[in-house]
């Protein structure tokens, strides 16, 4: 292929790999226990949904910026012997990158079962990422930490500052946004923003975090720990749930990348989603239109307008009036974050939005999107990311 | 000339201060102390390359450090409230930016002597630079005049 694709190649992954089963813990503002702990028991309770057990389980795919190891997991797990295992960075970025991996290895034989988890303690005001800077900054950090630049919400900020400016975006559509997913959450048990509903005047006299950003357009500081089993399609036929098929996925850094600040991408600062729908959607034999729903990164309620545009579902500049007339809730035409997001379920790096993904698919939602046949699961924008097309068989 | 500024408060035991022996990117905080805003660029080609990278990769024998003009445009900037770093504390409502210079590169920093009321987008401003150890010198933008 001209464009240097191998799609051959990629058809060995191409629905041959599916996810089936998933497990979270309840979330919480503190869940008392590490994640250490936390993972162990998503990953459980991921394998009781599918029907396996501990010693299926020979690889392990983890989005990780902490220091929890494999193999104690994998003990505590009762795994026979780990052969194949990843960490993955980059925080939202990752979720489902870890997809990706797992089905790689199955794929190609160097693993049977694979389980993908994100366990993360964040509810806590300890964790503030400030209180990690006693030393003295190196590396892509040097480039923005020293002049103040360190809250995600200011670093995404300047995403949205320049789109409202260029583009007419207004708080309204950010709000949109904020108020789709609380829309979502109320109907979620586990949604921590349950009970709490949402609407414009509220949203809009939210106190400034960071100009032009506000309250309502940050997500959670939720305390998690989330998993799913990844196996062949092979194997899933023997299983307990309807596999849920990993059609496509792609990772992607953008081009001349920094790590957190990274406004070097290109002269228009697109966000490296940009980059990761054009390999996702290539790779892809479905498209934007096919997608039932779509679970979109929001850590703060801009990436959800942004990402609109990145992953094709409207032309670039169109992601707020996107968000008008309740196209984004549900019974809309895209419905976003069925299950409340990380603005209103629970914010794990977007761990969630892939559970979502796969209920959505396997017709159990809360929010269920009729006939949903296909959907998109992305990660951060801003830093290397990646997404995911799941579809059912 | 270069301007040189002064924090208002003593620099907090907390303050993220960049590690300015990076062996790639120490010229730029050399040149921040002697009041210069250094950039790298390609000589064969001109075009300035940011982030800065290391001389040994591949074509490094063409990257030369330069001092840029210290003039640029905001690209865009955002207004820091509470909850923020308590280093940085004093400095709320703290205006943080994003700069294209004049020669092209693109670059992190925030506003001294300016509000944020009298922000806008595409406005003009220089560099300044602000002393905040014997050894840390940050460059920081004050609306061009």
């Amino acid at each position: 292929m001209s464009d240097g694709l191998d799609r051959d190649l990629f058809r060995r992954i191409q629905d041959k790999v599916a996810v089936v089963g998933i497990g979270h813990l309840p979330f919480a503002k503190d869940i008392g226990r590490p994640i250490s702990d936390t993972a162990v028991e998503a990953i459980q309770l991921a394998l009781n949904d599918a029907g396996l057990e501990g010693e299926d389980v020979d690889g392990m795919s983890m989005l990780e910026m902490e220091a929890t190891h494999e193999v104690s997991i994998a003990r505590r797990l009762g795994v026979r012997q780990l052969t194949w295992w990843d960490k993955i960075s980059y925080g939202g970025g990752a979720s489902s990158a870890t997809l990706m991996h797992a089905a790689a290895a199955v794929a190609s034989g160097l693993a049977t079962v694979v389980t993908c988890h994100r366990a993360r303690n964040r509810g806590s005001r300890a964790s503030r990422p400030w209180s990690q800077e006693r030393v003295l900054v190196r590396d892509d950090k040097a480039l923005h930490t020293p002049w103040g630049l360190i809250r995600p919400v200011d670093v995404i900020g300047m995403w949205a500052h320049r789109h409202m400016h260029e583009y007419g975006t207004t708080r309204e559509h950010l709000g949109n946004v904020a108020i789709a997913a609380r829309r979502h959450a109320q109907r979620n048990p586990f949604a921590m923003m349950r009970g709490r509903p949402l609407d414009m005047d509220t949203y809009l006299a939210g106190r400034v975090i960071g100009y032009p950003l506000t309250f309502y357009d940050c997500c959670l500081e939720t305390d998690g720990a989330l998993a799913c089993v990844v196996t062949s399609v092979e194997r899933a036929r023997d299983l307990r749930q309807k596999p849920v098929l990993i059609h496509s996925v792609a990772q992607a850094s953008g081009p001349n990348p920094v790590h957190l600040a990274n406004y070097n991408n290109s002269p228009g600062m697109e966000t490296t989603s940009r980059w990761c729908a054009e390999l996702l959607w290539k790779r892809s034999l479905l498209g934007p239109r096919d997608m039932g729903c779509a679970q979109i990164y929001d850590a703060f309620t801009p990436l959800v307008v942004m990402g609109l545009e990145d992953y094709g579902f409207c032309k670039r500049g169109e992601g707020g009036p996107f968000t008008e007339g309740g196209r984004i809730e549900i019974g809309g035409t895209l419905p976003v974050l069925t299950s409340g997001g990380g603005l209103s379920e629970a914010y794990v790096h977007g761990f969630n939005l892939l559970l979502e993904g796969v209920r959505q698919i396997r017709g159990t939602s809360v929010n269920q999107v009729p006939e949903c046949a296909a959907t998109l699961v992305t990660g951060a924008s801003g830093v290397a990311t990646s997404a995911v097309v799941l579809r059912g068989q | 000339m270069a301007e040189f500024v002064e924090d208002t408060q003593p620099l907090h035991p907390d303050y993220p201060l960049p590690d300015v022996d990076d062996p790639v990117m120490r010229p730029f905080w050399d040149g921040a102390r002697d009041g210069r805003l250094m950039q790298q660029r390609d000589r064969l080609t001109g075009a300035v390359v940011w982030p800065p990278k290391p001389l040994y990769c591949k074509g490094g024998d063409r990257f030369e450090w330069f001092e840029a003009s210290g003039k640029g445009r905001i690209y865009t900037w955002v207004v820091a409230h509470e909850p923020f770093l308590p280093a940085m504390r004093h400095l709320l409502p703290h205006i943080m930016v994003v700069v294209d210079l004049a020669e092209g590169a693109r670059i992190v920093g925030h506003m001294v002597g300016c509000t944020p009321e009298a922000m806008r987008f595409d406005m003009p401003v220089r560099v300044v630079f602000k002393r905040l150890t014997e050894r840390v010198t940050l460059p920081v933008w004050r609306p061009e005049r």
